[in-house]
């Protein structure tokens, strides 16, 4: 039956389409990355949680300002102090076991350089001497002698961190190329897992839907009578409650329950109201296919009902399952992006929605690297879905308005 | 055609009564005193509220009671968050900042979608059209939010910032009367936005019946006689157009009521979409129940009214 699909006239029409298979290969990397994180272990969840660097740091192409990157550096050189003194009741004392503490320092993928606390001590005091002299300025940028003083210090206490692994430095880059949220973490770390939240519910979603509502719909086109109405009655009674009231509503009742916290009340809601589209659809295309020849050539052969539904009537609505897919897999990831900023979506770890929703504060003081990271992300792969919607369209279904 | 109507609203009886049954079952999966009490409420607290709010009751009794107070109209139950207060009064209150929220925006919005759909189909397959349906794509595939913050920060905080324009309220809703001013200052800036997420959608449906019009026999008819460009397009293709057009406006219509949630969120509108996000998050279960049940009635009302007005306007629709 697949074989024969891909076969068909109007899947050689689709890989005609140039534009559709590139966007077909770049679905296919997002489901890649999602596959990497999901099976191996590219990313794990604390990835996501951990500090990189200073907080509502601007991405690797950011522009900065002297003030800003005086912040920063104060960041990257307060954490090796932690890690060498302590405070206590207002004083600085030394740490009495401060090779520990260096070798614990973490950064993201940045780790100590040196672990002996001799001589880091001695240059850490050096660099915070350099600092507290810089602290002197009123104003960074009036001063000419300011910024190889600041360069001096920054080369300092770069010298303080290297990159763990052999990947080291591309981590690193890659951690900062979004720059840090509110709580210093990597921006594009969080949006990259976020790749394996959206398929994974655009997947399981999705796929549910088209099996639910397509065994539904081609059961009640082609049985008729009873099985027909109590179809229509459940479709109708569904997509008779707005749909965001709907994905609301079955969002509030488990809150509080054992899912709460984990992506099942988010796969049911959106389950619940998308299989109404494919179900319409597909019992239309059934109530047409089941006049056609060949079906009646199949009834007079003798062919049991169930078995032509299965082996006849299905097969032909498969262009519509993909079409109903590749939209419902767009429905989903934009839907996740509403109810997680409504409260009611993902709940632990990232996704874009959280994100994005984070964002709002971010965007009024003139930081848009989250909301541009997340957005960037999900642009690519909402627009590869529709314009592969738009080519299976074309290609399966050139009537359709 | 009396008939026919009285078909529909029969027809769509067992719908409601699905519906409500449906709302009514889901909000109690979790018992939702439980879940407004918190865990340390003691079991007499419970049961006070159980016997005040009827939820003591069989479930079949309570449905029947919600039943016949939606039938009666009769809102008269109070809110659990806000003591006092009927859900109705909270009805009648919502409803006019969402009205002003959502029916200029799709006034405006099937406007303009029209328009570039006509445009687009005059001049489909060149330029022009493929343009128009990149940038319908390009801006489909953004999220409504995005379109959100990025508008309140560019609309009513930059211009204000770097240009000196105080032309939109941040967020907010005017406290005292609606008048044009206040109606502009907070309510344009989201209307704007909602109008923005639209077009993209509705632009490509109507380009699309458009086009499906101008494949049709009339319109190779009317070239032949020699009719100009602009008349086929407004006279002939916009007339026949206009069945599926009224259908997507009157399918539109309930979300009128449920407002955009989103927007009325974010900008602070106290409209109907707004109260019902503010009552799952604060567990006001009266409250929910009734707006999921007012929103179904009002959904399945302009259901019928479509298929009416749908029968009326296309004398090929036979009301057998």
């Amino acid at each position: 039956m697949i074989a024969k699909f891909f076969q068909s006239r109007g899947a050689r029409r689709f890989r005609r389409n140039r534009i559709a298979m590139a966007s077909l290969a770049l679905i296919l990397i997002y489901v890649a990355i999602a596959l990497a994180i999901i099976v191996g272990d590219l990313l794990t969840l604390e990835d996501t949680m951990d500090r990189v660097g200073p907080a509502n740091l601007p991405g690797s192409w950011g522009s900065q300002t002297t003030e800003k990157r005086f912040e920063d550096i104060d960041y990257y050189l307060r954490q090796v102090e932690r890690a060498l003194y302590r405070r206590q009741a207002g004083q600085i004392i030394p740490r009495r076991n401060p090779e520990e503490a260096l070798k614990e320092l973490r950064l993201g993928s940045l780790q100590a350089a040196d672990h002996n606390p001799v001589a880091t001590r001695k240059r850490v005091d050096e660099a915070v001497a350099l600092f507290e002299e810089l602290e002197e300025y009123e104003d960074l940028d009036a001063e000419p002698e300011v910024l190889p003083k600041l360069e001096e210090l920054e080369r300092l206490v770069a010298a303080f961190y290297r990159p763990a692994g052999a990947m080291g430095g591309f981590s690193r880059w890659l951690e900062l190329s979004g720059g840090t949220d509110r709580q210093g973490r990597s921006i594009a770390i969080r949006a990259i897992y976020s790749i394996k939240v959206a398929i994974q519910v655009g997947l399981v979603t999705a796929f549910i839907s088209i099996l639910v509502g397509s065994l539904l719909g081609a059961a009640a086109g082609f049985y008729g009578g009873w099985i027909d109405h109590l179809v229509i009655w459940l479709y109708s009674t569904f997509s008779s409650i707005p749909n965001l009231v709907l994905l609301t509503l079955l969002a509030y009742m488990f809150t509080g329950s054992i899912f709460d916290g984990t992506l099942i009340p988010i796969y049911v809601a959106f389950c619940m109201t998308f299989w109404i589209g494919p179900c319409r659809v597909i019992r239309g295309e059934t109530l047409k296919l089941r006049e056609l020849e060949y079906v009646q050539a199949a009834t007079a052969i003798g062919f049991g009902k169930f078995y032509i539904l299965l082996r006849h009537i299905l097969p032909n609505t498969a262009h519509l399952m993909f079409i109903n897919f590749s939209l419902l897999f767009i429905g989903a990831i934009k839907s996740e992006v509403i109810l997680s900023f409504l409260g009611l979506g993902v709940k632990k770890g990232p996704s874009w929605g959280i994100m994005i929703s984070q964002s709002g504060q971010e965007v009024i003081n003139g930081f848009f690297w989250q909301i541009g990271t997340a957005t960037a992300l999900m642009f690519g792969l909402v627009l590869a879905f529709n314009i592969l919607t738009d080519a299976l369209q074309d290609a399966f279904d050139p009537k359709h308005v | 055609m009396w008939a026919y109507i009285f078909r529909r609203l029969v027809y769509n009886v067992p719908v409601y009564l699905g519906i409500i049954l449906f709302v009514m079952a889901a909000l109690r999966v979790n018992d939702p005193i439980w879940t407004y009490l918190g865990k340390h409420a003691t079991q007499e607290q419970y049961d006070q509220f159980a016997k005040a709010s009827g939820l003591d009751k069989p479930f079949l009794r309570q449905y029947f009671d919600f039943l016949s107070d939606v039938v009666r109209l009769d809102f008269t139950v109070e809110s659990w968050d806000q003591p006092g207060i009927q859900v109705g009064k909270m009805i009648r209150a919502a409803i006019v900042p969402s009205l002003a929220l959502t029916i200029p925006a799709l006034g405006i919005t099937s406007f303009l979608a029209i328009c570039v759909g006509l445009i687009s189909a005059y001049f489909r397959g060149r330029w022009m059209d493929q343009l128009l349906v990149f940038i319908a794509v390009l801006g489909m595939s953004v999220s409504f939010l995005v379109y959100i913050i990025l508008g309140q920060y560019f609309g009513a905080f930059w211009l204000k910032q770097h240009l000196g324009m105080d032309l939109f309220a941040i967020s907010g809703y005017p406290s005292g009367g609606l008048t044009m001013a206040t109606w502009a200052y907070y309510c344009l800036l989201p209307i704007l936005i909602s109008v923005i997420v639209a077009l993209g959608y509705d632009t490509r449906y109507y380009r699309a019946v458009m086009v499906e019009e101008s494949n049709r026999d009339y319109i190779t008819t009317a070239r032949a006689k020699g009719a100009s460009g602009p008349k086929i397009l407004f006279v002939h293709m916009l007339k026949n157009a206009m069945i599926p057009i009224i259908t997507r406006i009157m399918i539109t219509l309930p979300f009128l009521i449920t407002g955009s949630i989103l927007l009325e969120m974010y900008f602070n509108i106290p409209g109907m979409g707004r109260r019902l996000i503010l009552a799952i998050n604060a567990k006001d279960f009266p409250v929910i129940q009734a707006f999921t049940a007012i929103f179904a009635a009002l959904f399945i009302v302009t259901n019928i009214l479509t298929d009416v007005l749908y029968a009326i306007f296309d004398p090929r629709v036979r009301l057998q």
